[in-house]
């Protein structure tokens, strides 16, 4: 039986830039085909030639054996191929509804048919397993779990032959991504096709059936089993062994003697943060795991001033901090480095010096600005952390994640941060530069920088943190030494006890 | 002559027609086209009109009266009523022809036995121009704008001897009384100078302020070597336009006439020198409209009339006033 | 380490070529084009009014116009760059005027006007800074509130009348003696008029504080991203407040500007100023949604819309063709900067 995608030799060139230099791949109906690869390999690009947003230079796409036309997105979507970016094009202030047939509402004569498109909102939702989410909720309302079940509503909302998803667990916790296994399983079942992005390969293990990798805009390999090993997959994504994920390190040891960099006491706001005290040393990293919503990014806007707390104070160094400050908790040594950091941690349309001084201009203002010397700091910091490009008169928004990241961590390194808070670092990050990140944060650590860390993958917790400690609604209800740590367990405390059971079936 | 006078226009004494009321409307194009009027009943306790006895109520609906002229009119009017006992004189200030329906429409319902009144039907009367349907006012007093162009273009024609380049500074571009201005400034130079002579060589539009008077001459200043007279209309936009020329030393090449009759127009007419006129109709306008509502709610006319009654139109003329008689009209500057 | 191909981007750019901030495409294209358009016109203007228009007395004369709006204009720049509008200008400007006519009215000094219309102007931006910094009124709904009252207020000071100042003279009409009143409208140094002085001081100060000062780079961070600029430290709300403010004292020095030139203070001048300061800023390549400013491209704005007053009132052009025109203009200079302009 003809695949329900092929793509051969497929070829994209920009002026300049060849983004595909020939790339051959086949999705089989009912198959959910895994798609890895390093940022710039390729992948946005061939998902683009493929919903038709983008005319390839050459060769050919066929669905279901009839070539597909190119470059109109009109005619992919008509002809089965729907795609669930990363970045959910959902507008906050229509309904479920309204955003599942936006663009294509059911009419009656010249009106729309508000009860039929409820009723078939609804249909689609219960199909996708999600009947709870209400039609008529506007999307703004919704968590970013059930607003990707909106999303791939509306892709079914067409007959769809092939489904693309994009990096779809990045906002979602384990709870909810096994949700979405689930609703992805539903579809292969009907014999939809799915091509799923991702750079979590524990997650390629456990739903895909097979996987490609694409580096460089080539086919390093494809048709692998998803069983392949990690260090298998890794090395043909970076083209060679790559070494330890997780740098090895000392672990500093617990000096009770010493006062604690970061010392956070009774710590209140409610409903998200129900009275919390941890403390964090010089040279220690710890990591705060549990589920999306139990508290963690919101512990830390507290500590670094974002936002006023009830009750409980925040001492630096000994020295208090007044609340809802973050320009005198940048001045005690704070640094944080938010959950999203495109539209919370950066400037997009600034350049990367301009980024990176932003929160230490008073050491480059002698009178005026002195331009050269910013420029000058910025990128010695940006090559510290090895950042590509690392021109400091690059945008900002052109960089990939991994890098934009590292722009944010050179601005708390440029200030000489004390206390790193970082919420979620790896997050949307390849491979190869969380290797990296990893590799920053030992060496922090090694300075004798005291680092939070908010993650919620587990795995890297583990790896790379001397105490963890795990928050369920508010509060932290387990602490654990990092040596002695382990996925399951984390897991098991994030999640409320009557879920533990099924849950704990499912994690490796 | 003021800003709000040329956009919108008069207060006005008379009594209201309802349906009138509702299309009352003037035909200028921009803002502000409310039209002044004012609705007037009788009334005692019989509830109906008459004209011994009961007191005749007159409500004057007048735009914003932020410029002199149309404070002097509002002040007339309340002066002329002052004089009468047996009127009840309301003056209420809308900003355009909605605002002035529904005021007036109020007006109406305030009274218990407006639907009397009604019946009885409510003349209007129109001062200076305003509704597009002329039927709708019941009598109209003109000033005459027309003829205030007339008069500066003899004014002109006569102290040059039809010779010379003339720049025109108009009000605000596109109304009705800016482009009877320059009709009849046009018109009766070609009367007063048939052999030719005399150019237009700019015509901008001042928007009736002095900050763009005076922006706009000052590029024309730029643009014209030869400049022997300006016509502008309205005096306080020539304060910008007289700046502009004195600030260019220019200001004993040519001299300049305005419309309106304020007060500095009128000390720099006396002085002598560059403001050399201005031309107006009177103010007092507002007062003869008070008179005639009064005598058309008391159901009576001008006795001078045969037989008495409220004609339909009076045109006010409009005045020269130069150096040699500004003392006759400066009890009528404003200001 | 990692190995990088076709740069280590997301999304590569359809030139293939690295954008830096110095290119960043249309930010650079807009300020180039507009110089083309200044250009253009004046060339235009050369030819179609050779004996009147690229005269020196010209020039001066349309940079003198140019003065009082191009002053706003400045204050308008770090007002859009933190997203921010204020549509109170031309009214306040009337205002303070009056405020200061009032001061000196029968006598008073130069200096005793120049100050209070100044500092009235700072008092009616203040009340705009608090209104929005503090209040949290959005900018549009609390300019637009004190453009009616800081009208009606101009109005009000002395009763509907202007106030005279030409005695604030000293010297004669067409020369006045310095740093009089009039001084500061018609007066000159080394032939080129004070009021140009004054513009051309304001442009490059703002340039400098907006592009080599701490402070600036605080304002256009608010305008770009508000969150991101507060997580940086940079201080939000203090920023937002000084930029209204110094909108008001930039709005007092227009007014002196006007009124040196006219001889008086009018209430009713300065009657839709804001939407000419507005069109310039935005023509000029600043961003209305903020995070993107450029002093220079306010000054080219500035620059356009006077010479193309010059010219068309030169030619004698009706208003409706002017209207026109200076519409297309607008639109043709706004066209040029599309491709990779982001409003």
């Amino acid at each position: 039986m003809a695949p329900t995608l092929e793509v051969r030799g497929l070829v994209k060139e920009y002026p300049g830039v060849k983004a595909l230099k020939g790339v051959d791949f086949a999705v089989q109906a009912g198959e959910v085909h895994c798609l890895l690869g390093p940022n710039g390999a390729g992948k946005s690009t061939l998902i683009k030639c493929v919903s038709g947003v983008v005319e390839p230079t050459a060769g050919e796409i066929l669905l279901d054996g009839k070539p597909l036309p190119v470059g109109k997105p009109a005619a992919s979507l008509e002809r089965g191929v729907a795609t669930i970016y990363q970045e959910l094009d959902l507008v906050e202030e229509l309904t479920v509804a309204q955003s599942v047939f936006l663009a294509h509402e059911p009419r009656r004569g010249p009106f729309l048919d508000l009860d039929r498109m409820r009723r078939d909102a609804a249909a689609l939702l219960r199909r996708l397993g999600h009947e709870r989410i209400d039609p008529r909720k506007r999307i703004g309302e919704l968590r970013p779990a059930a607003r990707q079940v909106v999303s791939i509503a509306r892709a079914l909302s067409h007959d769809v032959r092939l489904l693309i998803m994009d990096e779809p667990s990045a906002v979602l916790d384990d709870g909810e991504i096994e949700t979405l296994f689930e609703v992805v399983r539903r579809l292969t079942a009907e014999g939809v096709a799915v091509v799923y992005i991702s750079h979590r390969l524990d997650e390629i293990r456990r739903i895909g059936d097979r996987v490609t990798v694409l580096t460089d805009g080539r086919t390093a390999a494809t048709g692998l089993p998803a069983a392949t090993p990690t260090e298998r997959l890794v090395e043909l994504m970076v083209g060679r062994a790559v070494e330890q994920l997780y740098p090895e390190r000392a672990r500093a040891a617990a000096t009770d003697d010493a006062e604690p960099l970061l010392d956070v006491r009774g710590l209140r706001r409610m409903p998200d943060v129900r009275g919390i005290s941890l403390q964090v040393g010089a040279g220690e990293v710890v990591g705060l795991g549990g589920l999306v919503g139990s508290g963690r990014t919101e512990l830390l806007r507290l500590i670094y001033g974002l936002d006023r707390p009830d009750d409980g104070e925040v001492r630096v160094r000994g020295r208090r901090l007044p609340p809802g400050r973050p320009d005198r908790a940048i001045a005690a040594g704070l640094g944080l480095a938010p959950e999203d950091r495109k539209s919370q941690g950066l400037l997009l349309d600034w350049s990367l010096a301009k980024n990176v001084s932003l929160s230490d201009l008073a050491r480059f203002q002698r009178g005026l600005l002195n331009v050269r010397a910013e420029r000058a700091a910025a990128r010695e910091q940006l090559r510290r952390l090895q950042t590509v490009p690392d021109d400091p008169e690059r945008i900002v928004r052109e960089l990939s994640g991994g890098n934009q990241q590292k722009v944010v961590l050179a601005r708390w390194l440029l200030h000489h941060c004390r206390v790193l808070l970082l919420d979620e670092p790896t997050r949307g990050v390849d491979v190869a530069t969380k290797a990296e990140l990893y590799r920053v944060i030992a060496d922090l650590a090694a300075a004798g920088v005291a680092l939070l860390v908010v993650s919620s993958d587990n795995g890297e917790l583990v790896g790379m943190c001397d105490r963890i400690l795990v928050m369920r609604e508010g509060a932290v209800v387990f602490e654990v030494d990092g040596a002695h740590a382990s996925e399951r367990e984390l897991l098991r405390h994030a999640v409320a006890p009557t879920e533990t059971a099924d849950l704990i079936e499912e994690v490796r | 002559m003021s800003l709000k006078r040329l956009l919108t226009v008069m207060a006005v004494a008379a009594l209201l027609v309802l349906g009138v009321a509702a299309c009352g409307d003037d035909d200028d194009s921009g803002n502000g086209g409310g039209s002044a009027d004012a609705a007037a009943q009788t009334t005692d306790d019989a509830g109906t009109s008459n004209s011994s006895g009961g007191t005749v109520s007159i409500v004057a609906s007048v735009p914003p009266t932020d410029h002199g002229w149309l404070g002097a009119i509002s002040k007339n009017a309340q002066a002329a009523a002052d004089r009468y006992d047996d009127v009840d004189f309301r003056l209420l200030e809308a900003a355009d022809a909605d605002s002035q329906a529904q005021q007036i429409e109020q007006v109406i319902s305030d009274r218990p036995d407006a639907q009397r009144a009604e019946a009885a039907g409510i003349p209007v009367i129109n001062v200076d121009r305003l509704f597009t349907a002329p039927d709708a006012a019941t009598a109209t007093i003109l000033g005459d704008n027309y003829q205030i162009g007339v008069l500066a273009a003899d004014y002109i024609a006569d102290r040059l001897r039809c010779e010379g380049n003339v720049v025109e500074i108009q009000g605000l571009a596109g109304i009705s009384v800016t482009t009877e201005r320059t009709r009849g400034f046009v018109d009766q130079l070609r009367k007063a100078c048939p052999d030719g002579g005399i150019e237009i060589v700019a015509r901008q539009p001042g928007d009736f302020n002095p900050d763009t008077g005076l922006r706009v001459m000052e590029t024309i200043l730029q643009a014209q070597d030869q400049i022997d007279a300006v016509y502008t209309h309205d005096d306080d936009m020539a304060q910008g336009v007289v700046q502009a020329i004195r600030n260019a030393g220019r200001d004993d090449d040519m001299f300049l006439t305005g419309v309106g009759g304020s007060q500095d127009a009128m000390d720099q007419i006396r002085e002598g020198g560059l403001y050399a006129a201005t031309f107006l109709y009177n103010p007092n306008m507002a007062a003869s409209a008070v008179n005639m509502a009064r005598l058309i709610a008391l159901g009576e006319g001008l006795p001078e009339l045969v037989p008495p009654e409220v004609p339909r139109q009076l045109v006010v003329p409009a005045a020269t006033v130069t150096q040699d008689n500004v003392a006759d009209y400066e009890q009528y500057a404003f200001n | 380490m990692s190995t990088q191909s076709a740069g280590d981007r997301q999304a590569a750019p359809p030139t293939g070529e690295p954008l830096t901030e110095r290119r960043l495409g249309a930010f650079r294209l807009q300020e180039y084009a507009l110089v083309i358009v200044v250009i253009l016109l004046f060339v235009a203007g050369a030819i179609l009014k050779p004996d009147t228009f690229p005269t020196i007395d010209n020039v001066r004369n349309m940079l003198t116009q140019a003065s009082v709006v191009g002053v706003l204009a400045i204050g308008m720049t770090f007002v859009i760059a933190t997203a921010g509008i204020d549509l109170s200008v031309g009214s306040a400007l009337a205002a303070a005027g009056m405020f200061g006519g009032i001061l000196v009215d029968p006598e008073g000094s130069t200096l005793l006007f120049i100050a209070g219309a100044i500092f009235f102007a700072t008092l009616i931006g203040s009340i705009n800074a608090i209104a929005i910094a503090y209040g949290r009124v959005v900018p549009f709904i609390a300019t637009l509130a004190m453009f009616s009252i800081a009208r009606g207020v101009a109005l009000l000071l002395n009763d509907k009348l202007p106030v005279g100042l030409l005695d604030l003279n000293g010297g004669s009409f067409g020369d006045p003696a310095a740093f009089s009143l009039l001084w500061f409208g018609t007066g000159r140094i080394f032939g080129i008029p004070v009021s140009v002085y004054v513009f051309l001081g304001i442009v490059i100060g703002g340039w400098i504080v907006l592009n080599r000062t701490r402070y600036g780079r605080y304002v256009v961070a608010v305008g770009g991203n508000r969150e991101a600029a507060r997580i940086a430290g940079v201080p939000v709300r203090r920023t937002i407040l000084s930029v209204y403010v110094l909108m008001g004292v930039l709005v007092g020095v227009a007014a002196v500007l006007l009124c040196a030139r006219l001889g008086s203070a009018s209430p009713v001048s300065g009657n839709l100023y804001e939407l000419d300061a507005i069109g310039a800023v935005v023509i000029g390549g600043t961003s209305l949604a903020g995070g993107r400013a450029t002093i220079f491209g306010t000054f080219l704005g500035v620059l356009t819309f006077a010479l193309i007053f010059s010219l068309m009132t030169q030619m004698d052009l009706s208003t409706e063709v002017q209207q026109v025109v200076k519409g297309g203009i607008v639109l043709g200079a706004v066209l040029l900067q599309r491709p990779e302009a982001k409003l």
